[in-house]
């Protein structure tokens, strides 16, 4: 039995990583919450976000806001770093895309395989959370950990259990070896990492760490302290590379998943991104040649995160771009063609896992759904009118939509400090809050999602 | 004597675990402390971005571009706000009856007003107010006044 559960929060863009007592699940205190302080070695920006990227320089191997920096010095050099290792992981033939060799523009000396590249990154972010442990005096005794993942078609991310947890092993046995120098902001030394990487591989064991799918981990801090709680729970994540659609079903201390109301769309926050770059692009009637428009569309993408985050919460977003200012509101990109196609399909989509959930609350005799929306794209107007629609198939039972920040993030202890960056590191605290029996697989076992239903998790 | 009652005061041991617990409290590093500096790292970006935009504001050779500087500048401090967890409280414009603890009234009146309208939102970080929201008196005196 642990004292403490940790959970990795492995995203697109940022690892977070978040730690809560065993059974706090069961036994909810708000200050029990430990988010970790992934970037306190590097002064720059949030420290509770590890940035996802890898950067293979001439002589070193940079990681996080190093690995970032250096790619975007030399942007105009076709230098790119590693990045959305996430995506990466989602691919159906895993095995096969790890041992393909890195890009040239991301490894110019045909040294590393994705795999080891990935390995490394891990192994900076196992480091990370080391030292963050450490800063932190409410954790200490045994530690469980796990690590969250979307469903990411069927019973796939289960199913890639076993190569996560033997990646995380040999990022373990790497880091073990090269200590915190993984975290110096100079990096590593291309050769010292030739040589020592392989010989941490090979005798790597598999890291002993759980999966918890990512809705279940909205659901877990979702639900958690409430004894009102409904029985069943519609998830809307958005995230940066797909928007998922998961319901789950809590019977007494049982929560399963129901993988018929389960539904992956390939468009997500990226692609939300590049719909308000194109408006932006056709508006801006001044940038005509190529290099015009390269320099916009890439001053945009830089500023996206800012420019959709304004535009979500007030309608409207202006830009400035050297001389140029422009403004656009949300009817813009609800204008677009692409955009319309994917409202379209999402609200299908949410349609018919909110009929598979009203169904099956029915036959249990529940009265009571919630519908929260998690991810990146949480706060969008579509998605919060999603969770919010009447529905038009039915109207029993009704669903109720809940509030991305849950009320106890606003607990006092937090000082109101914790509600503002809860979305970015929701998934993290939820996946340590949950209980095992959330688990869509323990340890280095095989999945028990199957078991944990009652029935086989199918495949799409 | 008076030395004596002077030991006798210092003797009380709770007192000396209460400062022992003070100090452990002081040398742990604080989440809530920590998680309010990575909010400020992010609002400090957006607060820089509005200075710089007030600079453009006062520069601006013409009404269009200070109209759209302005505009800037208020979406960088917006979006300061909302990395600090600030939230706004009211609707512009919206009538509401007058609540003297929810409401600051710009005019100075003679007679308390009934219903007001809100003419600045006020701000809230968690459960407390900070600013109020700003509020005028409505006057429903045109058929009484018989204009």
């Amino acid at each position: 039995m642990s004292d403490w559960t940790l959970c990795i929060d492995f995203g697109t863009a940022f690892s977070k990583a978040a730690a809560a007592p065993t059974g706090a699940w069961s036994r909810f205190e708000p200050a029990s919450v430990r988010p970790l302080r992934l970037s306190q070695h590097d002064a720059r920006g949030n420290a509770f976000l590890l940035d996802s990227a890898v950067f293979v320089d001439d002589g070193r191997i940079l990681f996080g806001r190093s690995a970032i920096a250096r790619a975007d010095a030399l942007g105009g050099k076709k230098r790119s770093a590693l990045k959305s290792f996430k995506t990466l992981l989602s691919v159906s033939d895993l095995d096969r895309a790890l041992n393909t060799n890195a890009p040239l523009s991301i490894d110019p000396h045909r040294l590393f395989q994705m795999r080891d590249l990935i390995v490394l990154y891990l192994a900076y972010l196992l480091a990370a959370i080391e030292k963050a442990r450490a800063l932190d005096p409410m954790i200490r005794g045994r530690i469980t950990r796990r690590y969250a993942a979307p469903a990411w078609r069927g019973a796939d991310s289960a199913g890639l259990h076993g190569t996560v947890v033997k990646l995380f092993g040999e990022a373990e046995a790497f880091r073990t070896q090269a200590g915190e120098a993984l975290l110096s902001d100079a990096g590593l030394d291309i050769d010292a990492v030739v040589k020592a990487l392989p010989i941490a591989m090979e005798g790597a064991q598999p890291l002993d760490m759980g999966l918890i799918y990512e809705a279940t981990a909205a659901a877990a801090y979702t639900s958690i302290g409430l004894d009102d709680s409904a029985s069943h729970l519609l998830v809307v994540d958005m995230g940066a590379g797909t928007t998922d659609i998961a319901a789950l079903a809590r019977i007494g201390n049982r929560m399963f998943e129901l993988p018929e109301a389960r539904a992956t769309l390939k468009q997500a926050g990226d692609f939300i991104d590049r719909v308000i770059a194109n408006r932006a692009l056709d508006a801006a009637k001044w940038a005509k040649t190529t290099d015009q428009k390269a320099g916009l569309w890439a001053e945009l993408m830089r500023g996206m995160r800012d420019t959709k985050e304004t535009l979500f919460a007030e309608g409207r977003a202006s830009v400035r771009y050297r001389d140029h200012i422009f403004t656009m509101g949300l009817r813009d990109v609800e204008r677009d063609k692409d955009y319309q196609a994917f409202a379209k399909e999402l609200k299908a989509s949410y349609e018919h896992c909110v009929a598979v959930v009203r169904d099956d609350a029915s036959a249990r005799g529940r009265s009571a759904i919630e519908a929260v929306a998690v991810g990146g794209g949480a706060a969008a107007p579509f998605i919060q009118a999603l969770i919010a629609s009447k529905n038009t198939r039915g109207a029993r039972p009704r669903v109720t939509p809940r509030p991305a920040t849950p009320d106890w993030a606003h607990a006092a202890e937090f000082g109101g400090n914790l509600a503002p960056v809860f979305p970015q590191l929701a998934i993290a605290i939820g996946g340590a809050l949950a209980p095992d029996s959330m688990l869509a697989a323990r340890g280095t076992t095989s999945p028990v999602a199957g078991a944990r239903t009652g029935s086989p998790a199918t495949r799409d | 004597m008076p030395a004596k009652k002077k030991a006798t005061k210092r003797q009380p041991k709770p007192a000396s675990k209460k400062k022992k617990s003070a100090a452990r409290k002081r040398a742990a590093p604080s989440l809530a402390g920590a998680l309010a500096e990575a909010a400020w790292a992010e609002a400090d970006q957006a607060l820089a971005e509005a200075l710089v935009e007030s600079d453009e504001v006062e520069s601006a050779t013409s009404a269009t571009q200070r109209e759209a500087a302005v505009a800037l500048m208020i979406q960088a401090l917006s979006r300061a706000g909302r990395k600090r967890g600030l939230t706004r409280i009211g609707v512009l414009g919206a009538r509401e009856p007058y609540d003297p603890a929810k409401h600051q009234l710009m005019a100075a009146v003679a007679k308390k007003p009934r219903t007001v309208r809100i003419a600045a939102r006020g701000v809230a970080r968690g459960g407390s107010i900070l600013v109020l929201p700003r509020a005028g008196p409505v006057v429903r005196g045109r058929r009484k006044s018989g204009q």
